[in-house]
């Protein structure tokens, strides 16, 4: 209902403004050069005594829009260049065009080194605990999305295999849905497999925001422990960058991005991409898992025979952009679908040959956005709908060991009776977000995020089941509202609230529920000078339970109806302190305390027993979980091309349950629980990333650049259960190992950037190495990239 | 003003990680106890956790605990059985396939003699020299695929899988219902099979019926079903309601706890609809049909109680769990404790355990010497509190033994 009003109101005020506002306004833009033609990026274009004013996109060109008509100076500065200005009139409609060619100095470096920020830069220095992953600067590698954020601190990315596996983000000890997905500020919950950051290449992405624990209102959503925005940015006008790698596994990927913009604003934006892994890296096997084998197979290492993974997602956008009335404003398509086997259940025991899940995703949406629609006045609308289904097929009358020999039987089914059941969530949601500068340093924002959900099942191999489906409904809606203070390298101060409303219809249509709650919170950032920033935030946070927490998800995950709201209260205490010994030797240090105390704290736990459902996992509510720990990144440069850092986090989570609870008796024991404040389980709690790359200039010809690049991880060994219980030795109790992997890369590129080959080996010293307990992630890989980019834009 | 801002957030959180200074209550350090006796204790700080597997010198004093003691068995739910001096610890879920841990005890302490990979089972026990499982179907297969049992037959020497077959599961009912296998045992050189017959839903609309279907060994041929319709049927859900006693004879109680989907209302929920009392019936040693020149009327010598759970300690006495006949229910286990006589048809309470209100659960695996005397049966306390009770079935009397901390008592057991 309320959202409705909102898109009309919207709706009609645009019209309104359209009529008012249209052909007043100007728009300039060019590109930056060095005197050897390089491209400057994350060079600043301000016009002069006025708020305009961009940053230089990586090869150099810029684009100021909705300029009032006038005469103005234009002054670019960027770090090691001599600044310059430049005048030109800029007539009602116009759109003016002026490029820089500047010149190089090296005093010049000091005194705008804090000026020229690239975008992710400016982001990580919000007053929120965030870190940007500049997503630019991997576009040579074959990472995806999830590649990318296991290298911030305070994350770890838990992987159960190869291209396309589980995976699980956890941020500062929050994971699985504690933390939020978005795709520019688009809450991803309800995207499906097809979509999903373990399959999203980072070339989609301009960069990736990781919030941690204190979540903007402008990310409308009830994330407890924190958010992930993936930016795809409106990089160029009329480009394309293609990707293609081969490598270990026999795993394909490629990325084509493109867009085309007529001189009219009419554009056509295009990202396909696409994985492909047969996976079939080697794993060891304990004799436990050899017993069953055929003799003449039987051995300690085998290749995993049936884990195939490939996604294939087109998304394509048209409509208009740099428009009076719109910045853009574009009508989309989403459409992707993936297919995965799986190899194992939860442990290497079972093994499966031919059980395999299918999905996809058929999302069709509409985006609009537009800054100064009255002066001061931004808005953005988006909506989308997802028909896309997901169908898990296990109709085998086979059973397998790790031999990959089919053993055919009489009964259906490599898991219990079998299944083939395809359900679709019809998944609707639209988000609006206004804000207003009420002054140059202050402003207010509103912002409404309504999702809907509506899971209609079809059982193929029991039909007869269909008539016993029972209605799986959930609306949900998050309007958030903030206020912000913000003088620039002074200090900012963020004010906000969100207000969650949930209506959901479970299992029976006389069972109704309704449930809402209001969360707060504030994040201030201060500057003792501009080398050092301090920052501190705080959310009282509230989280729903999720349609498949409440629902399950009819693969491996089982209903809790009862679930109930868990809320958190998040601290972040933060420095940032860049520094340098000279010209040549620069550091940066970031360091974050965090403090966080969860109670109703939702967590995940093996259904067990003996029923149906006992391999499933299912939500359950645990009375209070506490977290303390500190993420630290440091950063060594030395002039401009060589960078070294390392990242470490701690983070210790206790069980602040006083009482166990007995399920036979419905109530809590008396007794202290001898967990209490015991450390929990199976969470990775100190790990850490080093890095060291070197870049080289005009390597074999003019124009040509290497980049060698070695990283490191490194996660502690921790306890697969409660740490007090059992006998702590290797041979009687459970633990996930200790991990090293070694990944080197190298990148050549050609033409300023046009031509790209690359090389990777990751896991070098091909260890075993373990996310999970019992499931061993991939050896030593090498994968060949190849990419091409040309950008036309003007 | 801004700085008050940040100096009192900056407080605030340093408070927060400084208040961390809460302490456990103090607790007597428990140290390891060596010993024969295994104890499979299930932890109660989180559901769906594994059992830590515990040695005890005695089970009539002293204390076990799983704090910086015991091995970690991974996966959710675990049943332990002995055979041939071996402890077979049996993960029940993790997939189709479970792993199963094959112990041994030297010197007082657990020692990992193998481990193997087996199908998931719904019932399992020592035959010959091996262990056989069966998994039991619980739904009616999709349309072309028949409805059947797997069942495995594991070498206690080898620890291996040596065979594995199918059998129809739909023929022993000869209803059309599923026959689900409550349990199986050795019967001479047959298997014996009592089972429950449902149609969905643990539900059956042949409430008055007694049926167990019998195998030969270790061929797994059906060869019959041994039927009775002077009881509801024999056994219960993962319960053995079989006993074999020293000369051959084989009791069978039925709990009468048939059910049907209660008609008076909409949601899916049990109606008990079995006529017939629970009582305990006989297979005379050899004979594979029942004698129905015997009949045990168990509610009526127990005056209204139903029978649940047994454990045979030999020379024909059980310790068996019983429950009210008004509470009784397709997964209630009685809370109180009574010393069957099967041949003298006898009941006796037993005194000394603790009150019902005060229980939490009973131990299903318990252990007896079978010397027609003793028997060591697992208490959980709503308390929290965990206790062995040793019972002595001449005074039917019930002692508290060793105290286990840490979690519930899933099954004791016990290796020379």
């Amino acid at each position: 209902m309320q959202i409705k009003k909102f898109l009309l109101l919207g709706v009609l005020c645009t019209y309104v403004i359209f009529t008012k506002a249209q052909d007043r306004q100007a728009s300039l833009s060019g590109r930056l050069t060095g005197s050897a033609g390089e491209p400057i990026p994350a060079a600043t274009v301000k016009l002069q005594n006025t708020r305009y004013g961009v940053v230089s996109d990586q090869n150099g060109y810029y684009k100021i829009s909705n300029v009032k008509p006038a005469n103005y100076i234009v002054q670019v500065s960027a770090m090691g260049y001599k600044s310059q200005n430049k005048q030109i009139k800029l007539a009602a409609g116009e759109s003016g065009s002026l490029n820089f060619v500047l010149a190089e100095s090296a005093e010049q470096m000091e005194m705008v080194n804090v000026i020229g920020r690239t975008k992710a830069q400016e982001v990580n220095r919000q007053a929120f605990n965030v870190t940007a992953i500049d997503a630019t600067k991997l576009y040579n590698t074959t990472l995806d999305i999830a590649g990318a954020l296991d290298r911030v601190a305070g994350v770890r990315v838990r992987e159960s295999g190869g291209v396309g596996s589980n995976f699980n983000v956890s941020l500062n000890g929050f994971s699985g849905r504690h933390v939020r997905y978005f795709i520019d500020g688009i809450p991803m919950d309800n995207f499906g497999s097809s979509f999903q950051v373990n399959n999203i290449p980072i070339n989609v992405a301009e960069r990736v925001e990781v919030y941690k624990g204190v979540v903007p209102m402008w990310l409308g959503s009830d994330a407890l422990g924190g958010a992930i925005n993936i930016v795809t940015g409106n990089r160029h006008r009329n480009y394309v960058d293609a990707s293609y790698s081969y490598g270990s596994f026999n795993t394909h990927r490629s990325v084509l991005n493109a867009a085309a913009t007529s001189q009219s604003g009419l554009t056509v934006q295009l990202s396909a991409f696409q994985n492909y892994s047969d996976n079939d890296y080697k794993i060891n096997l304990r004799t436990l898992l050899q017993n069953n084998m055929q003799d003449d197979k039987r051995a300690a290492q085998v290749r995993r025979f049936h884990d195939v993974y490939h996604n294939e997602t087109l998304i394509a956008n048209v409509g208009v952009v740099g428009k009076s009335w719109a910045d853009n404003l574009l009508l989309g398509m989403t459409m992707g679908q993936n297919y995965k086997e799986m190899q194992t259940a939860a442990r290497p025991e079972a093994v499966y040959g031919q059980l395999h899940r299918r999905g996809n995703i058929v999302m069709p949406s509409l985006k609009y956005k537009k800054a100064d629609l009255l002066p001061g006045l931004d808005v953005t609308i988006n909506a989308n709908y997802n028909l896309g289904y997901e169908i898990t097929i296990d109709t085998a009358k086979a059973d397998y060991d790790w031999d990959g020999i089919r053993d055919p039987k009489v009964s259906m089914g490599e898991t219990e009776n079998g299944q083939h059941v395809k359900y679709k969530n019809n998944n609707g949601l639209a988000t609006t977000m206004v804000s207003y500068r009420l002054s140059e340093h202050q402003a207010v924002a509103v912002n409404n995020v309504f999702s809907t959900f509506d899971r209609k099942s079809d059982n193929l191999l029991f039909p007869d089941r269909n008539a016993l489906n029972v209605p799986k409904k959930m609306d949900k809606n998050v309007l958030g509202f903030g206020y912000s203070y913000d003088v620039d390298n002074k200090w900012s101060l963020n004010l906000f609230g969100k207000y969650i409303l949930l209506k959901s219809v479970v299992n029976s249509f006389s069972q109704k529920n309704m449930d809402h709650k209001l969360g707060y919170g504030t994040a201030l950032a201060y500057y003792i000078n501009p080398d050092v920033q301090i920052r501190g935030s705080y959310e009282l946070t509230n989280r729903m339970p999720e349609a498949n927490e409440i629902f399950g998800n009819l693969e491996n995950e089982a209903a809790n109806p009862l679930l109930k709201p868990e809320k958190s209260d998040n601290f972040n205490l933060g420095v940032i302190y860049g520094f340098k010994i000279n010209e040549v030797n620069r550091f940066s240090i970031t360091t974050n305390a965090i403090y966080r105390y969860s109670t109703d704290f939702i967590y995940s736990r093996l259904v067990g027993g003996t029923g149906q459902l006992r391999d499933y996992t299912t939500s359950d509510n645990r009375d209070g979980v506490r977290t303390t720990g500190f993420d630290s990144e440091i950063r060594y440069s030395y002039k401009s091309w060589l960078s070294v850092g390392a990242t470490l986090t701690y983070q210790m989570l206790r069980n602040m349950q006083k009482h166990d609870y007995n399920a036979s008796t419905r109530d809590y024991y008396p007794d202290e629980s001898l967990v209490y404040l015991d450390q929990m389980p199976n969470i990775p709690y100190l790990f850490g990333n080093a890095d060291v790359s070197g870049s080289f200039r005009n390597v074999f010809a003019k124009g040509n650049n290497l980049t060698v690049g070695y990283n490191l991880l490194y996660v502690n060994r921790f306890w697969l259960d409660w740490p007090s219980f059992g006998n702590p030795t290797e041979a009687d109790k459970n633990a996930i190992p200790l991990q090293l992997s070694h990944d080197v890369n190298f990148v050549y590129s050609m033409k300023n950037g046009r031509y790209n080959i690359s090389l990777e080996a990751r896991n070098l010293a091909d260890k075993p190495v373990f996310d999970n307990f019992a499931l061993q992630k991939p050896g030593r890989g090498f994968y060949l990239n190849f990419r091409y980019f040309i950008n036309q834009s003007k | 003003m801004k700085t008050l801002v940040t100096k009192t957030l900056l407080a605030l959180a340093f408070a927060g990680v400084l208040s961390s200074c809460e302490k456990k209550a103090d607790r007597e350090v428990i140290p390891e106890n060596p010993g024969n006796y295994i104890i499979a204790v299930t932890p109660t700080a989180i559901a769906g956790k594994a059992d830590y597997l515990l040695t005890a010198s005695s089970l009539e004093s002293g204390a076990a605990s799983i704090i910086g003691n015991g091995v970690e068995q991974d996966g959710t739910y675990r049943y332990y059985v002995t055979a041939n001096n071996k402890l077979f610890s049996m993960l029940y879920g993790q997939g189709s396939p479970g792993a199963v841990t094959v112990y041994g005890v030297t010197d007082g302490k657990l020692n990992k003699l193998n481990d193997y990979t087996s199908a998931t089972v719904h019932a399992f026990a020592p035959v010959g020299d091996d262990i056989l499982t069966v998994r039991v179907p619980r739904r009616i297969a999709a349309a072309g695929t028949p409805t059947v049992y797997e069942w495995y037959r594991v070498s206690t020497a080898t620890n291996a899988e040596v065979a594995k077959g199918t059998v129809d599961a739909i023929m022993p009912s000869g209803n059309g219902e599923i026959a689900h296998l409550s349990w199986i045992k050795q019967v001479g050189n047959k298997v014996f099979a009592p089972y429950f017959s449902i149609y969905n839903s643990f539900f059956t609309k042949f409430p008055d019926q007694a049926g167990i279907a019998v195998f030969s060994y270790p061929q797994m041929q059906y060869e019959k079903t041994i039927r009775d319709t002077r009881t509801s049927f024999i056994g219960r859900y993962f319960v053995d309601g079989l006993g074999l006693v020293e000369n051959g004879d084989c009791y069978a109680f039925s709990s009468s706890v048939a059910a049907d989907d209660d008609p008076a209302t909409t949601a899916v929920d049990a109606k008990m609809t079995s006529t017939k009392p629970s009582a305990i019936t006989r297979i005379k040693a050899g004979t594979t049909e029942f004698d129905m020149s015997y009949f045990f009327n168990f509610e009526e010598a127990s005056n209204g109680y139903v029978i649940t759970n047994w454990l045979n300690i030999g020379q024909n006495k059980f310790i068996a769990n019983i429950e009210p006949k008004l509470t009784k229910g397709q997964y209630v286990t009685g809370k109180r404790l009574a010393i069957v006589d099967v041949v003298a048809k006898t009941v006796k309470a037993v005194t000394g355990f603790p009150e019902v209100k005060d229980i939490s659960s009973v131990t299903t695996t318990n252990y007896s010497p079978k010397d027609g005397k003793t028997g060591y049966v697992g208490v959980n306390l709503a308390s929290g509190a965990t206790y062995v009770y040793k019972i002595d079935a001449s005074t039917a009397t019930a002692t508290q033994g060793i105290k286990v901390e840490g979690g519930v008592i899933t099954a004791i057991q016990h290796l020379q």
